[in-house]
């Protein structure tokens, strides 16, 4: 029986636990947030075995097997640091750490105890990611990556933002990257597992939107644009707004024969053909594809419901069955380091370029970022 | 002696004691910060988070007898001094997410739990008022058409209705009371019904959903507990300042309350015209059993918002008192109910044309 504790009692906890709780083979031995009725909420609501507000003690106490980090992102890489130093595997939720340097520092000391380590990535195993997976594997985009965009969107609206801004203490104002720091990591986690060079160049722009400049808010930026480039070969586009609509969080690849377009918030998976019909059959044949593929993923989704596997958060429970069975059975982490280093390191370099191009005017500022090079 | 002089013998406060009143720039909030200028009160803070819409404060915030305060009730420090000197807290603030269980909890126990530490601390507190909710009441054990009152029952298990918000009102109350026995705090829990205003264009749950495309009319003949937003001000002032009330408990809701099906008729030609459906009570308790079971069967693959304590707790026939507030603190709701519905059906059409 696997012993697992979580650490951080706020929202995203409620997923963990309720997911944890549905799984074989494990047990939640403790909870732990520094405010000892929000660690008790959790336990009262959950099948939990002990409560505490301090770290040491669960860890004394209750002597997990496998932690969940789930506190606010400036406490992961302590919390984290702390679980592995004292021999228990972690699950750190997104984003993984502040930047690159913890992050390295965190899967250095994981590696060197022989302890697993995973980042709550959770979009990357959503069903329809999972398919999209497959598809790539199977060769159909005729090669490595040429282009990918990534769209992640974050419906803000007015009240939403004057509850989260109007508070200059509020946690999010902390994050080298502010409210997005938060938010993109499921978005560049897509790119960064098709990308093969661990240093690609990066060149982000990024805006306070007008209607965060409509409440007073000048600092936190939720319109970002970002380029990415890999040794002349595989670029991708990244896009985050808070704005457009609709707001999705779409993915497309394109290989040098194929492309795929994954659709997330509709569970979508489409395959866009290279090759084109001979003449109007250019007009006509491709809608009836498309109908039939709209059809096939509609058989999907209602398969994967009458199946019971279709829950809001079908994602984390495939990562966390994955990190749990890696740890059983002593096989690879769902999500390989290289893809969570990856990732931070992109965020550092986006936020590293907004942030020291902020005061800029945005017409001087466009113009400088595509000079800028990494 | 005159009768205002009488009146104001009867409470715990007097005209210079500081009063504060939380969630100040609220729905209730305002109207509450109005009432008790109006009851001559010349020293009422009003606590507000710094990003709050103030415009439902208005013409208040000019008075010499208001001081805004802005802070965050999660935060110790600012109860501290939101606190200070308070001889009879209004708690009105309350969490504004009903789906996350840890929010509403955090931002309805642990900002209570902040505000009666700081009470103990300063040793002034005449009075804690605790705003809560009939939503709290399990109402299962009561047979169809039974009177809801004072005495049920509060949900045992709030966590198995599916509602964040009734959890983390619950555990207000249970904290409140915890206090209360623990350390002496004084305290009286006002638990109003589907507070009616303008302004307020939505319609209450209790008469039906629209979640599914179509409204979904489940109220029926029910009695549907409202009271209109001046009146529930009112009570929550009188229950919270008599003298004599502490440790009690007083429902709020206004009287000639329409039925489910009475109200709709009214708003659909009042206010907006729509379509709706009717399920009857033994269809809707059906399908909540239905959805319950899926929910559980499924691992939350269909998330337990309806299930049978919400039914109970929303759905089935009951019948409502508003008798304690009367004869305990001399209430009357100064809107009658026809007029409430008038006002509000007009501030809908009002707020249509202008959008």
């Amino acid at each position: 029986m696997l012993k697992i504790a979580i650490v951080g009692c706020g929202k995203i906890a409620d997923s963990h636990a309720s997911l944890i709780q549905s799984l074989k083979g494990c047990e939640i031995v403790g909870v732990c947030d520094r405010e000892p009725l929000m660690a008790r909420q959790l336990y009262e609501r959950f099948p939990v075995k002990h409560y505490f507000s301090d770290v040491s003690e669960l860890l004394s106490e209750a002597r997990p097997d496998v932690v969940h980090i789930t506190t606010p992102p400036a406490s992961h890489f302590e919390l984290a640091k702390m679980c592995l130093q004292r021999g228990c595997h972690v699950y750190v939720e997104k984003p993984f750490t502040l930047d690159a340097e913890q992050a390295h520092t965190l899967v250095a000391l994981a590696t060197e105890r022989q302890l697993k380590l995973t980042a709550g990535h959770d979009d990357q195993f959503s069903h329809v990611a999972r398919r999209m997976r497959e598809v790539v594997r199977s060769g159909y985009l005729g090669g490595p990556p040429v282009h990918m965009e990534s769209y992640f969107c974050y419906e803000l609206d007015q009240a939403y933002a004057r509850a989260l801004f109007g508070d200059r203490q509020h946690w999010v104002r902390g994050l080298p990257g502010k409210l997005l720091h938060n938010v993109i990591s499921h978005g560049i986690a897509r790119i960064a597992e098709f990308l093969t060079s661990d240093s690609p160049e990066v060149i982000a722009y990024g805006f306070v939107s007008p209607l965060l400049r409509g409440v007073g808010e000048t600092e936190i930026i939720d319109e970002l644009r970002v380029i990415l480039c890999e040794e002349g070969r595989t670029t991708a586009y990244f896009t985050f707004s808070s704005q457009m609509r609709p707001s999705m969080h779409q993915f497309r690849i394109y290989g040098s024969k194929n492309g795929l377009l994954l659709d997330q918030d509709h569970e979508i998976l489409l395959r866009l053909r290279g090759a084109s019909f001979k003449s109007y059959l250019d007009k006509f044949v491709p809608p009836v594809l498309f109908a039939r593929q709209h059809l096939a993923n509609l058989a999907a989704n209602v398969k994967a419901f009458l199946a019971m596997d279709f829950h809001a958060k079908a994602g984390m429970r495939y990562l966390i069955e994955s990190f749990y069975r890696s740890i059983t059975d002593g096989g690879p982490v769902p999500i390989p380091y290289r893809e969570i280093l990856l990732t931070a390191t992109i965020m550092d370099r986006i936020f590293a370029q907004i942030g020291s191009k902020r005061s800029e005017s945005p017409e001087t500022s466009l113009a400088n970022r595509l000079t800028v090079r990494w | 002696m005159s009768t205002a002089a009488v009146e104001r013998d009867s409470l715990i406060a007097h005209e210079d004691d500081l009063l504060l009143v939380t969630g100040a720039s609220g729905f209730i909030g305002s109207r509450l910060v109005a009432c008790l200028l109006d009851r001559g009160f010349r020293n009422v803070r009003c606590f507000a988070r710094p990003n709050s819409e103030m415009t439902a404060l208005g013409r208040l915030r000019g008075s010499e007898s208001v001081h805004v305060v802005t802070g965050n009730l999660l935060s110790r420090n600012d109860c501290d001094v939101a606190m200070k000197g308070v001889k009879v807290i209004f708690h009105l603030a309350t969490a504004r997410d009903g789906k996350s269980y840890s929010d509403a909890f955090m931002n309805s126990v642990v900002t209570t739990r902040n505000l009666l530490d700081a009470s103990l601390e300063h040793q002034c507190l005449r009075r804690f008022v605790n705003v809560s909710s009939l939503a709290v009441y399990t109402n299962k054990a009561n047979p169809r058409g039974r009177l809801l009152d004072e005495h049920c029952p509060v949900e045992r298990r709030p966590q198995s209705r599916g509602d964040a918000y009734c959890f983390a009102k619950v555990k207000q109350d249970e904290l409140v009371i915890e206090y209360g026995g623990k350390f002496g705090i004084p305290y009286v829990i006002v638990r109003p019904g589907y507070v009616l205003g303008p302004d307020k264009a939505g319609i209450s749950s209790r008469v039906g959903i629209d979640t599914f495309g179509v409204f979904l009319h489940l109220g029926g003949s029910n009695t549907i507990p409202f009271t209109y937003v001046d009146n529930c001000a009112d009570a929550i002032a009188l229950a919270g300042l008599t003298k004599g009330t502490d440790g009690e408990v007083f429902n709020v809701v206004d009287d000639d309350l329409p039925s489910s099906r009475s109200f709709l008729c009214m708003y659909k030609r009042n206010a907006r015209k729509f379509k709706s459906v009717y399920l009857p009570h033994a269809l809707s308790y059906g399908l909540c059993y239905l959805w319950e079971k899926y929910s559980e069967w499924s691992d939350g693959q269909l998330p337990p918002t309806f299930n049978r304590p919400h039914w109970h707790a929303y759905w089935k026939k009951t019948r409502y008192s508003n008798e304690k507030l009367k004869t305990r603190v001399g209430w009357q709701p100064k809107v009658s109910m026809r007029e409430a519905l008038a006002r509000c059906f007009r501030s809908y059409c009002e707020n249509e044309a202008h959008a």
